[in-house]
């Protein structure tokens, strides 16, 4: 990427720059010149600038002006202007986004976050200069519309292992860290305003309590966009995450609770206590919420093998309602959606076909982004926008206090947690984890919740610096620190089916020694949820016949596709990635005397010619199951006709290529109907029915012999199974060739298979 | 070390403590081992090859596997050389599925481990496939085997080591 854009001539990084500033400018003056009309009795979420008289004087005047004539040309922005404007920013926003990519070397200084809060000052300044009032990030706007994106695409690709595995670790950081530092700085901001008096001599404990719990939450969003850029590694990645998702619960809990107190007057024990039941009922409850609506969307996947199209629909909706149904009681709201996805995605995953996987992915990360990019404009706009009350002793002491209780409170955790952890967090780890703790516009947003008072703005204010000083300096500095400190990377590395075979092996492994101890350890309640799993759940909530297929197979499958279809992005006559490298089978010895054939060898683009061809079946994959092995190819028939169409002009292709390299015997050209043709390569191809019994391959099960291609005489049996097959799995499959190719295959094929054969030895490398 | 609670299990499910050895159907006694795919091959690398019982130390030398690496594990990004427990660990390992002990696992011995594993829901065809990739994917020296070397080497061994560190019983 830098180096295309090293490439690129020097004005051409100017031009982007410049013309969204020019638009920006444009758009404002065109927005300000529009009609406002009385936005706020109407509850709306965005604010309007301009004034309405002008906007009605135009309408006015063209309607005098065109009274009596058809109006040709009339201008009515009052129709369009809420989505108008909506439509607006985000495209603003996203252009920023874009321009900051473009621009060669600055994303390697300041993380993006950064640089869409400089971006939101400005516009933010820029609307100010004009006059107008500018947008507020709103409340409502905020935690319905901006935030679930954001949470759902953390909480639907969480890594669940090493999540379950530090789960320990981030509960004592998300709860007792969090704890800690409200009333820490709670405390001390209230002994600082007691000790200086004057403007501060009026703040209360229970306010004061208050701030510390909106100022001393973690913020996912911020912590997801600076660690995303940084590329740290998968621990320290997961613990501060997970932090910042779990301690939703808690602030919940402390700002409802402070908030109540605060109105209330005074405190007992009983408060106190119910407090604390209060803290399980909204973090349980949340959790419930979530997987209850997660095992719904589980199961509503199952039935949509018919609507495909609908597919991630269910999984964005019920995620969705997941979250609006916890705010309802307000449970925790973003441990719902992180539940609801958890529980959802395996089985959902198992169900939908490979399309909607897709879509649900990118929209997930789509919407997100945008979010993302979305809030850190606006926090730059409110940040101006909004009304301030500086007050120099508070700030500073917010901000310094921050930092100070963040770092104690990481490292008097770690000394109490290594003692029970076996891998122990270094000091380089408890830096980073402390340094990651950046607060966003979560604490901004709970603080613009607060009641209206002479202290609201003196903590507002004071929360915006921390925000900013969080994100800018400290998400700035990230970075070189990581580096300085030669924190351990993430390791770009795929799974490999060796993973996955000794990850299992060694669950087992240990499961028994934890049995044989009687120790009812980590890896026993693991095996037993799973053997639930697998019992019961996976019956209900999986269609068909994925639901008893073991996880093995599963990953090996989504592998081996994943494989073909890189090779396949990788074009035909580009070089074989080295992962395909691993699978070239020129150096694999035939093994004992059951081989008898010679085996060529086979020559590389031959080899990716059949993956490509390959890769066309596979789209399918995900509800076929087709795993494969590099023994045998055998294209099965589909089941309805124009599959097969498709399968004989991709065959007849593949044979007409593979009559230049290879050795076709002469005997086998009797093989009678032309779609029985199998050839034994790399791939073996099968599907499951639904039967599940061992599969009746009389002929070569055998896996070695890889390079030994040869037409096979399974013709009978293959047309029995295939007819099993057409019947039984009856699905998605696209007509890609039109219906008038078939004669012209057939043509072809015949002419194929007459060929006068062995072209011997003509060409094997 | 095993926790002493845990030795008292195993010496109340054995009848034949008194004796001051173990037969493999004692370990056989224990219900969710017999659930375990694996069951067998953990009890039978409690018995070294030949013998019939395993007596009280090497009872305990076995389980001492399983306790954490000693040595500290730094996280600078320089991994320091394997440790001699992990190494060991690594080992106890490799010969459970390395049943005949030649040091090398072969492709029978790996189609023999999956099948125990995926407990027979799959068909022969696809152990076959993924036996054969998983050779591939480790086999360095194009043996057909894998020794223990190259199981070492094997990307994912060498990511799941996070976890040979944490067993701690």
């Amino acid at each position: 990427k830098s180096a295309l854009l090293r490439c690129a001539p020097r004005w051409s990084s100017f031009l982007p720059l410049t013309g969204l500033m020019c638009v920006l400018l444009l758009v404002f003056v065109s927005v300000a010149s529009a009609s406002r009309d009385v936005v706020s009795e109407n509850n709306e979420t965005w604010r309007g600038p301009a004034g309405e008289t002008r906007g009605d004087s135009h309408n006015q005047t063209n309607s005098t002006a065109h009274k009596k004539a058809f109006p040709v040309l009339s201008f009515n922005y009052e129709h369009v202007r809420k989505p108008f404007e909506i439509s607006l920013w985000i495209l603003l926003a996203l252009l920023m986004k874009l321009g900051f990519h473009i621009i060669p070397g600055v994303q390697n200084i300041v993380p993006e976050s950064c640089l869409l809060i400089g971006v939101g000052l400005l516009v933010g300044g820029i609307i100010k200069a004009i006059g107008e009032e500018a947008p507020v990030l709103d409340t409502k706007l905020f935690f319905l519309y901006l935030l679930p994106p954001i949470i759902l695409d953390a909480g639907y690709f969480l890594p669940i292992r090493p999540f379950t595995e530090n789960m320990g670790t981030i509960l004592v950081f998300a709860v007792v860290g969090t704890l800690w530092n409200t009333f820490f700085i709670g405390g001390m901001i209230y002994g600082v305003c007691r000790i200086e008096g004057g403007q501060l001599a009026s703040v209360d404990p229970l306010s004061c309590l208050l701030f510390g719990t909106i100022v001393s939450a973690v913020d996912p969003v911020a912590v997801l966009a600076v660690f995303e850029e940084i590329h740290i590694n998968e621990l320290l990645h997961i613990l501060v995450f997970g932090e910042s998702l779990l301690n939703d619960a808690v602030t919940v809990v402390l700002y409802h609770l402070f908030e109540e107190f605060t109105h209330a007057g005074t405190v007992t024990v009983v408060d106190a206590i119910l407090g604390v039941v209060c803290f399980f009922v909204v973090s349980l409850g949340g959790i419930l919420v979530g997987a209850i609506y997660g095992i719904l969307g589980a199961f509503t996947s199952r039935f949509t093998s018919h609507t495909r199209v609908i597919e991630p629909l269910f999984v964005f909706l019920y995620s969705y309602m997941a979250y609006l149904s916890a705010e309802v009681f307000h449970l925790s709201g973003i441990m719902s959606l992180i539940a609801c996805g958890v529980v959802m995605r395996p089985y959902v995953e198992a169900n939908v076909s490979h399309k909607s996987y897709t879509t649900i992915k990118y929209f997930l990360k789509m919407w997100s982004s945008v979010s993302e990019t979305l809030i850190f404009i606006f926090l730059g706009v409110s940040t101006v926008a909004g009304p301030h009350a500086w007050n120099w002793t508070f700030v500073i002491v917010t901000v310094v206090l921050c930092l100070v209780s963040r770092v104690l409170g990481v490292i008097g955790l770690t000394y109490i947690i290594n003692k029970f952890r076996i891998v122990k967090l270094t000091k380089k780890d408890q830096f980073i984890v402390a340094y990651g703790g950046l607060r966003g516009a979560i604490a901004f947003s709970l603080g613009f919740l607060l009641t209206n008072s002479e202290m609201k703005n003196m903590f507002l204010t004071a929360i915006i610096t921390v925000i900013f000083f969080t994100v800018i300096v400290q998400g700035m500095t990230i970075r070189p620190l990581v580096d300085l400190l030669a924190v351990k990377k993430k390791k770009e590395s795929k799974r490999s089916i060796n993973e996955e075979i000794h990850t299992q092996f060694l669950d087992h492994l240990l499961t028994g020694i934890e049995d044989i101890c009687g120790h009812y350890g980590h890896h026993h309640w693991k095996d037993k949820l799973n053997r639930f799993n697998k019992a019961y759940v996976k019956k209900w909530l999986i269609a068909g016949e994925r639901s008893t297929e073991p996880q093995l197979i599963s990953f090996y499958n989504k592998m081996e596709m994943k494989q073909a279809m890189m090779l396949v992005e990788s074009g035909s006559t580009a070089q074989l990635p080295t992962i395909v490298s691993s699978v070239s089978m020129q150096n694999i010895k035939p093994r004992g005397p059951a081989r008898q054939r010679a085996i060529p060898s086979i020559s590389k683009s031959r080899e990716q010619e059949i993956r490509k061809i390959l890769r066309a079946n596979l789209q399918k994959t995900r509800q076929r199951l087709r795993s494969y092995s590099r023994h045998d190819l055998m294209i099965d028939p589909f089941e309805d006709n124009v599959s097969e169409v498709r399968f004989r002009r991709q065959r007849v292709e593949m044979e007409r290529r593979m009559s230049h390299y290879l050795t076709v015997p002469a005997n086998r050209q009797e093989t009678p109907p032309v779609r029985k043709v199998c050839f034994e390569s790399e791939h073996k191809v099968y599907t499951y029915d639904d039967s599940k019994s061992p599969r009746g391959w009389t002929a070569e099960p055998d896996p070695s012999p890889p390079d030994a291609v040869s037409l096979l005489n399974e013709s009978s049996q293959r047309a029995n199974q295939s007819s099993e097959h057409r019947a039984k799995h009856n699905d998605e499959l696209r007509a890609k060739v039109p219906d008038e190719k078939e004669e012209q295959d057939q043509l072809k094929l015949s002419r194929c298979l007459s060929d006068p054969g062995p072209n011997k030895e003509e060409d094997l490398s | 070390a095993v926790g002493p609670k845990g030795i008292f299990r195993v010496i109340e499910r054995s009848e034949q403590w008194s004796v001051g050895e173990l037969e493999p159907e004692d370990f056989g006694a224990i219900r969710e081992l017999s659930m375990n795919p694996i069951g067998d091959r953990i009890i039978s690398a409690f018995f070294s090859p030949g013998k019939e019982t395993v007596d009280f130390a090497s009872f305990v030398r076995i389980l001492a596997h399983f306790h954490p690496t000693e040595t500290s594990r730094s996280r600078d990004g320089v991994q320091p050389e394997p440790a001699n427990s992990r190494t060991r660990k690594l080992k106890f390992a490799f010969q459970l599925y390395d049943q005949d002990r030649d040091g090398k696992i072969s492709r029978e011995e790996l189609l023999q481990v999956l099948r125990t594993m995926l407990e027979m829901q799959v068909t022969e065809e696809q152990l076959q496939s993924i036996a054969e990739r998983a050779i591939q994917e480790a086999d360095l020296d194009q043996d057909d085997a894998i020794s223990f070397d190259e199981f070492r080497k094997v990307r994912g061994v060498d990511l799941i080591r996070d976890q040979i560190d944490n067993w701690e019983y």
